[in-house]
């Protein structure tokens, strides 16, 4: 009972510092925008080219349960992830070490209010399912069709994903950025693998739901099954986007079968997540900071950062010689320098031999795959440009920082042409080859990514404040450009990119950036 | 050289007013900024840093209206905050040449400054090392430096003292008073020591209003004569903190010698003894608490 209070408490304690977050605000807002988009049928679900289903409760339902997976299962592990970092931060973490507490309860409780979070979401999508069905009418309602898919596929979904979650945070290399990188590759690889999305609804394929952790398979190829019912020309397959089809071929679908399978699948992987949450308590430190150092010590071993600072003996009182009183003018590359250092600091030097090779591999290749390896070099230092616009309040040095002369209009610009330096430098092998090579579309558009990416940083980092947005937008955006999506490719990697939009798009990022600080300068 | 405040409200929220219709004027010196928690010192030095701006109110240095051109004061300004973080990986040495850099100082004076400033702040032998190995009184003391990097014409400190050791509070009281020349040194603390050894004018703040503004010296002759010590058994204790604003206690052998702020003697046994800024600090902030 006691045990039952401590996870209770601790969980409550968490999810109440959650919810009164600006981003839980806007978690909810996109929940209720991706929800309308379902219930309303804006955002479908397909068996290629244009069989889809009757709007029904099943449908909505099962709809809803295929975007909350994927939304929650990528976007959620960054909303939730951070939890035990703030411990760290706030000291909470130190305090709490001092207590009985122990780690599979702390984890425990993270974990609950990890699962509290998204479980909200899946509760206001089923919410707005109903509430969509009553004002718009346009089936009737049957409760179970529509929320028992959301039940049983969406929540153990999500409540992996918090575990995992709460895996990242208690290993101490996967708790920042790099964690953040990881994750997205390791979901994508995850969703592929596990929905075997190229077979969902195809003839002849049995479905696995031991390994379909979102559900979409087991969805997919029941839908895929409704539709060969009706259309038996079909070839099969599942599809799920925002589309506008002109003339549909309708089906009806009344919702899964929900064998013992199914069902025993979910339950296995609540077990999982569980089993996730305990496997995390052997990692966790517990806010131990000598075993962080001698950890990092081991992995860093020429790293001072965390060597403590002898202090000297107090030397006899000395005075400041005081400066002349006429002030020199402001000297914008001292700053550009200063910034510059700042952004490379505390780089490994493996970090600098993987660029270089980067570089290197640039120049030795064929245009088409130097193109490639210039969007892999860009995003190697993804978790130094994360830092761009936020890195004053993660350190907390906004009131020094904000307090010196002309803060907006000297220190931004000098932070965002050390991000460009950062970016021509990690690019230089493709501009060399282009240059060569005379080719002038790939040079301007190399420049134009060059410029896109920190003025990209910058804004995001501005208005959020923190690093994590940016990680996950420009990985994810990268990821589109290597799987050749033109209207989003900034580097011209494809021949109809429009990468040209994106120095106007660069333009007003950085009015966006300078706007904002400017404001938050006035108003805090 | 002078700072005019007039009139000067922070408002955060719709019923809450971090302060309300400041005035002060300061010249050269030292003045120290005294207030229990949320008596509004941070909201007061966070717009006179230009760090927040006020709801109302006017901030005038040498004439210039701060609000509407902050960089007037921010070139000859040096502000350590209360709560403030540093780099982790750059070294107090670097760190130091980056907030110079932010300010707009060129290279060759900027790195001299930064010696000295190093050896005064006694952190010349830990400079090379990166500011996350750096103790919490250590990090004060590279705030302290980067507060002083540009011979600031006003200095505002905030809780400058946390976490120094008591070595290192003299020193920092000491530089702070060799360095109330030409100019204004604004130094909010709790430690009512550290405004005694060093300020030449006193101003206390409490509930966001001014409660007093004056030299030392005057605020103290407004308690000559209302001070009184005397030995009291233990259990007499809680009644007569109901009944008189008790400014200390020790314990004694015969009980507890206690130290009351009042017109007229406490107790037949009471005799007077010499006020103290603390005794002065206590009933200022005492009487603004029961006049609310």
């Amino acid at each position: 009972m006691k045990t039952l209070r401590v996870i209770y408490h601790l969980a409550r304690a968490d999810f109440l510092e959650r919810v009164r977050r600006y981003s839980f605000l806007i978690m909810l807002g996109l929940v209720v925008w991706l929800g309308y988009l379902s219930a309303s049928g804006q955002m479908r679900m397909r068996v290629p080219p244009d069989y889809t289903g009757v709007i029904n409760s099943a449908w909505v339902g099962a709809t809803m349960t295929v975007t909350v997976s994927l939304l929650l299962g990528w976007v959620g592990f960054y909303i939730v992830k951070g939890s035990v970092s703030r411990d760290y931060e706030t000291g909470v973490g130190q305090i709490m070490a001092t207590t009985p507490l122990s780690r599979p309860l702390y984890m425990l409780g993270k974990w609950l209010s990890n699962f509290a979070v998204l479980g909200i979401a899946v509760v206001i999508m089923m919410i707005e399912g109903i509430l969509m069905n009553l004002l718009l009418g346009t089936h009737d309602l049957d409760l179970l069709a529509l929320a028992v898919p959301l039940v049983v596929i969406a929540l153990p979904c999500v409540a992996l994903i918090a575990a995992l979650a709460v895996l990242f945070e208690s290993i101490g290399w996967l708790r920042g950025g790099l964690g953040n990188v990881i994750y997205f590759f390791a979901f994508m690889f995850a969703l592929v693998w596990s929905g075997q999305i190229e077979d969902i609804g195809t003839p002849g394929k049995i479905a696995n739901p031991y390994i379909d952790f979102t559900g979409w398979q087991i969805i997919g190829d029941s839908v895929s099954h409704a539709a060969r019912a009706v259309y038996p020309d079909t070839a099969g397959g599942f599809a799920f986007s925002i589309t506008d089809l002109a003339a549909p071929n309708i089906f009806l679908w009344n919702g899964l079968q929900w064998t013992r399978d199914i069902l025993l699948s979910r339950g296995f992987f609540l077990l999982v997540a569980m089993g996730i949450v305990l496997t995390s308590s052997l990692f966790f430190d517990r806010f131990n900071p000598s075993r962080l150092t001698v950890k990092r010590k081991k992995a860093d071993s020429d790293s001072p950062a965390l060597t403590p600072a002898i202090e000297a003996t107090p030397r006899p009182d000395i005075h400041l010689t005081p400066l002349p009183a006429s002030r020199p003018r402001f000297r914008f590359d001292a700053l550009y320098l200063a910034e510059l250092k700042l952004l490379l600091r505390g780089q490994r030097w493996w970090w600098y031999v993987v660029a270089a090779g980067l570089v290197i591999a640039q120049l030795a290749n064929t245009p088409d795959v130097t193109r490639i390896l210039l969007v892999v070099a860009w995003v190697w230092p993804i978790l130094l440009l994360s830092g761009l616009g936020s890195r004053e309040s993660r350190h907390n040095t906004r009131e020094m920082v904000f307090s010196a002369p002309r803060p907006v209009l000297t220190q931004l610009p000098a932070t965002w042409l050390a991000a460009f330096t950062l970016m021509a430098l990690t690019g230089s092998g493709a501009l060399v080859k282009f240059l060569t090579l005379g080719d002038t579309h790939s040079i301007l558009a190399w420049l134009v990514g060059a410029i896109f990416v920190p003025s990209l940083a910058l804004a995001f980092g501005v208005l959020t404040g923190s690093s994590k947005t940016f990680e996950i937008v420009y990985v994810f955006w990268m990821y589109l450009i290597l799987n050749k999506f033109a209207a989003i490719d900034f580097v011209g990697l494809t021949p109809n990119s429009p990468w040209l939009m994106y120095l106007g798009l660069s333009l007003v990022l950085m009015i966006v950036a300078v706007s904002i600080r400017q404001w938050q300068i006035k108003t805090r | 050289m002078n700072l005019i405040i007039s009139h000067l409200s922070k408002q955060y929220r719709r019923d809450f007013w971090g302060l309300r219709d400041f005035d002060l004027e300061l010249k050269p010196g030292v003045i120290g900024l005294l207030g229990p928690n949320g008596a509004g010192k941070s909201t007061l030095m966070r717009m006179l840093a230009t760090i927040t701006q006020p709801t109302e109110g006017k901030i005038e240095w040498n004439g210039v209206d701060i609000v509407k051109s902050p960089d007037a004061l921010r070139a000859v300004l040096g502000y350590l905050p209360q709560d403030f973080g540093v780099y982790p990986n750059l070294t107090a040495l670097e760190f130091l040449e980056y907030m110079a850099a932010i300010k707009g100082m060129d290279g060759k004076t900027a790195r001299r400054r930064i010696d000295e400033l190093l050896v005064l702040v006694n952190l010349a032998q830990a400079a090379k090392r990166p500011l996350g190995g750096y103790s919490g009184g250590m990090k004060q003391r590279v705030g302290i430096a980067q507060a002083l990097l540009n011979d600031p014409q006003l200095l505002i400190v905030d809780e400058p003292t946390v976490g120094l050791d008591p070595e290192e509070r003299v020193r920092f009281r000491n530089l702070l008073s060799d360095l109330s020349g030409e100019r204004i040194i604004l130094l909010s603390t709790h430690i009512v020591s550290d405004v005694e050894a060093t300020a030449t004018e006193i101003v206390i703040i409490n509930k966001g209003q001014k409660r007093q503004h004056a030299a030392p010296e005057k605020l103290l002759a407004l308690l000559d004569g209302k001070v009184w010590q005397w030995v009291i058994p233990s259990e007499d204790l809680p009644a007569l903190k109901a009944s008189h604003l008790v400014s200390g206690t020790i314990r004694r052998e015969n009980g507890i010698q206690v130290r009351v702020v009042s017109e007229a003697a406490p107790a037949p046994e009471a005799e007077r003894v010499t006020p103290s800024l603390e005794d002065v600090y206590l009933r200022e902030v005492a009487q603004g608490s029961s006049s609310k």
